[in-house]
């Protein structure tokens, strides 16, 4: 036997990790590597499953990505290094995160290995959110030697911990990357706004901010401010905070097609609604969602409906019902490339419903944000370096690109860093 | 977005590997074997850039020297979908005459002067065995390993026949190289393919060299092919006996190296059929200082030399051990002779929750064991304890780690 190979729970153990590993045809220069925002050395860590060496691989993906459990746990693999596998060609793509989460597991059951020392520079850089862009640039930023703030207001974790349900993400995989994070820089408990900003800027050398979206995008349709219409954001957050958080109704409708509405309708089938419908304007086909996210969904027993539009939420004093109407997909590509979804006349319906989950993007949510330049989508506009129109502050993470992925933020705060480290470094 | 490739910043501590072993300061125990990755100075080059702590170049000769290749040379042993299993090559000593090498080691040694830089040879006559030692010497070899078992082609006197099969043309040979050597250690890299082991490991302990590297490739016919009957390589409709390397080759070269240790004091190198950190455990445990590599680099790339020092250094921690020294002969106690091995009474036994109904170890028992398996409907095997007599077939053809173990019943 290896080191360290005691079967952790709820993944792969030893011996599938072994068997799958044993597949993994440790291409070079592989493009595995190259599709993980955050750079794994794939080949390496699975090489180190095939000789017992468990420790070193999961060190090999922590040394990459500092967000480890986390995305060992939810990344969606077949958007990044599984989708480009070489083996994919052979017969059937290595299950990459399978192992990775595999890695990462024991070292959470063992504990961490112990890091070794950096080097220690007396120059502050400030890290504004504790997301996964924000830990990933502190942890970077760590590593070059430089003393980092971390400011929040809640605990750290950001999306992963505030929204994402937990039958997706349990708490002690959060709370192993943020356990061993939080020895690397330190945490001040406080939110920030304009003033707070200017004094963040002036006692530190750089600012790198990720406070995310945060704001839900609204329908603009009639009845939208009816008791019983929730924004999907405070719906995850509600039922995250709690069991009394929010109560979930028999029939459930839940607007938009993306992860996240996913997300909202397998909660509420989870906590017990009769019937969950997921209205979406175009066809499956259209819908940019993961299939994990996409299976579990259906797994739970939601119902999504396609080529669907609302047109009014309908009730009294609450809500009753979605008015809908048909859809087909033009000709006409919208900017995103997909076909225009047009309304067809008189293919109305009703939906009953009461409780209606309004899921249809986000957008920033700081107004302390507003002297900054934007781009479409009111996102933060930010050079190749991240760096954005204020000198010296820096962004990542959602606030510069719209919902990403939790991987892609913690490359964003890592890439950053490194960007951060160059403009100190040519002062 | 793409994102920028960058070099990642270590977050571990490296553990220090180094010891000394031959007097050689070692770096860590892993270095390449006399092979094509250690036939061009670039290739060196990039293997110590990564982290191998030496190299034994390939094996040259006085510049007179003829070295007649054919192609292709390597053909492989793959079994049951694994590639390289086994790697056959037909290749001979390195077309690099004395001259070259001689340079080689001299740029490594000035490049990489922690790095321990082992020059091979083969002659015939003794004064060539003694000027290559005498130039590569000079040039800044830190050790001379002299090829007596080149399975392939000889120069010896006596052609077909290694310089290592015979205990006095061992011995002769073996003090000429040594007689040259004025400061450094010469090591005789032997074959297995001899009768007694021990015989040669003490003829080249007589000629006064100071190690051995055990061991040479295995004599293999890699393969024939069943519509021409043309065995691998094929060369032009025909072919020759291979050496064999690579993790088939394993178990031969730690008995071969086993043997050495347990009955001569000599240092030993090891080398064949090693490929992981663990496999170079196993050969330090039986007694070899220092391990060398080859197949395993030839099919990975000098990159396996990251798992190598990581496994190592893990598995150090793991035993608490200061140094990879204290591993050198750990295991030779505990290989006795077969009439010193204690006779217990040894029955199988399954774990039911883990059987996932394969019924391989009831087909291997009931056709290569004794029939003590039973089939059930559920596909759950019943161990008959009064059949049994406690082989251990059942246990190795299970799929299921753990699922089946032997117990000591008295």
């Amino acid at each position: 036997m290896g080191i360290g190979n005691r079967d952790p729970p709820s993944c792969m153990n030893f011996q599938q990790a072994k068997i799958e590993a044993e597949r993994c045809l440790q291409c070079f220069d592989a493009p595995c590597t190259a599709a993980c925002p955050t750079h794994i050395d794939v080949p390496k860590f699975i090489s180190m499953i095939r000789t017992n060496n468990i420790i070193g691989a999961a060190e090999v993906v922590k040394t990459s990505n500092a967000l480890a459990n986390t995305c060992g746990k939810i990344c969606p693999e077949e958007v990044f290094c599984q989708s480009v596998c070489t083996r994919g060609k052979q017969d059937s793509p290595i299950q990459i995160r399978e192992m990775h989460l595999f890695a990462t597991q024991h070292e959470r059951e063992r504990g961490f290995s112990a890091t070794r020392e950096f080097p220690k520079s007396n120059e502050r850089i400030a890290v504004v959110g504790a997301g996964p862009a924000g830990l990933g640039c502190a942890f970077e930023l760590a590593k070059l030697g430089y003393h980092v703030d971390v400011y929040d207001s809640r605990k750290p974790g950001g999306v992963p911990r505030n929204s994402i349900p937990s039958f997706r993400l349990a708490a002690r995989e959060l709370e192993a990357d943020t356990r061993f994070l939080g020895r690397f820089f330190r945490l001040k408990k406080q939110s920030v706004d304009s003033d707070g900003l200017e004094r963040i800027r002036k006692s530190h050398e750089a600012t790198f901010l990720a406070v995310g979206l945060g704001r839900d995008r609204t329908l603009g349709l009639s009845g939208e401010k009816l008791k019983g219409v929730v924004p999907v954001l405070k719906f995850l957050e509600r039922v995250k905070a709690g069991p009394s958080g929010m109560k979930v109704g028999k029939k459930v409708v839940v607007v938009g097609g993306g992860n996240v509405s996913l997300d909202a309708a397998a909660t509420a089938k989870r906590l017990g609604a009769e019937s969950v419908v997921v209205i979406y304007r175009r066809s499956e086909k259209e819908m940019r969602v993961w299939k994990g996210e996409l299976d579990e969904a259906r797994k739970q027993g939601v119902e999504i409906r396609f080529l669907t539009n609302p047109v009014s939420i309908m009730g009294k004093d609450k809500v009753a019902g979605v008015r809908c109407r048909r859809t087909r997909l033009s000709r006409q590509k919208d900017r995103s490339g997909r076909p225009l979804p047009v309304e067809i006349k008189g293919s109305d319906f009703v939906i009953e419903a009461d409780l209606v989950v309004v899921a249809v993007g986000q957008t920033i949510d700081a107004r302390w944000l507003d002297g900054f330049d934007r781009k479409e989508g009111g996102y933060i506009r930010v050079g190749e370096d991240f760096q954005t129109s204020v000198p010296g502050v820096f962004a990542g993470g959602d606030m510069i690109a719209g919902e990403g992925t939790i991987v892609q933020s913690v490359a964003h705060g890592k890439h950053a860093a490194r960007a951060i480290h160059e403009f100190l470094s040519a002062k | 977005m793409e994102y920028r490739k960058f070099r990642e910043i270590e977050i571990y501590p490296t553990r220090d590997l180094s010891y000394e072993f031959l007097g050689i300061h070692f770096e860590n125990p892993f270095v390449l074997a006399a092979a094509p990755s250690t036939d061009n100075l670039e290739m060196v080059r990039r293997a110590f850039q990564m982290g191998w702590a030496g190299a034994v170049m390939k094996t040259t000769s006085v510049q007179e020297t003829h070295v007649d290749l054919c192609y292709p040379m390597l053909s492989t042993f793959d079994f049951e979908g694994r590639k390289l299993f086994g790697m056959g090559n037909i290749d001979l000593i390195s077309k690099h005459h004395v001259d070259e090498v001689e340079y080689n080691v001299r740029m490594l040694k000035k490049e990489f002067p922690e790095k321990m830089v082992a020059a091979s040879i083969m002659a015939g006559r003794k004064e060539d065995w003694q000027s290559l030692v005498e130039r590569l010497e000079n040039a800044g070899a830190d050790l001379i390993e002299c090829s007596f078992s080149c399975p392939q082609g000889n120069i010896g006197e006596d052609p077909g026949k290694m310089l290592a099969q015979s205990p006095s043309a061992t011995e002769l040979t073996g003090r000429w190289v040594k007689e040259a050597a004025r400061r450094i250690p010469v090591s005789v890299k032997i074959t297995p393919h001899v009768t007694d082991i021990v015989q040669i490991a003490r003829a080249v302990k007589r000629s006064g060299c100071d190690a051995l590297t055990a061991s040479n490739s295995v004599q293999a016919l890699m393969g024939i092919d069943i519509r021409t009957f043309t065995p691998h390589p094929r060369v032009g409709g025909k072919s020759t006996y291979s050496g064999m390397t690579g993790p088939a080759i394993k178990p031969i070269t730690l008995r071969t190296i086993a043997e050495i240790a347990r009955n001569v004091d000599i240092p030993i190198l090891g080398t064949g059929g090693a490929s992981t950190w663990s496999d170079a455990i196993e050969f330090m445990a039986v007694g070899a200082g220092v391990v060398q590599f080859c197949t395993v680099v030839m099919h990975y790339g000098f990159r396996v030399i990251d798992d190598l020092k990581n496994g190592m250094s893990h598995y150090l921690d793991e035993m608490q051990f200061s140094s990879p020294r204290e591993i050198i002969g750990k295991a030779l106690p505990n290989i006795a002779p077969h009439d010193d091995l204690p006779r217990r009474k040894i029955r199988s036994h399954i774990d039911e929750k883990l059987c996932i109904g394969c019924d391989l170890c009831y087909v291997a028992c009931r056709d290569g064991g004794h029939m003590a398996i039973d089939q059930r409907p559920n596909r759950i095997p019943h161990f008959d304890r009064e059949r049994c007599v406690g082989c251990g077939l059942c246990q190795h053809v299970c799929p299921v780690d753990g699922c089946i173990d032997m117990q000591v019943v008295a």
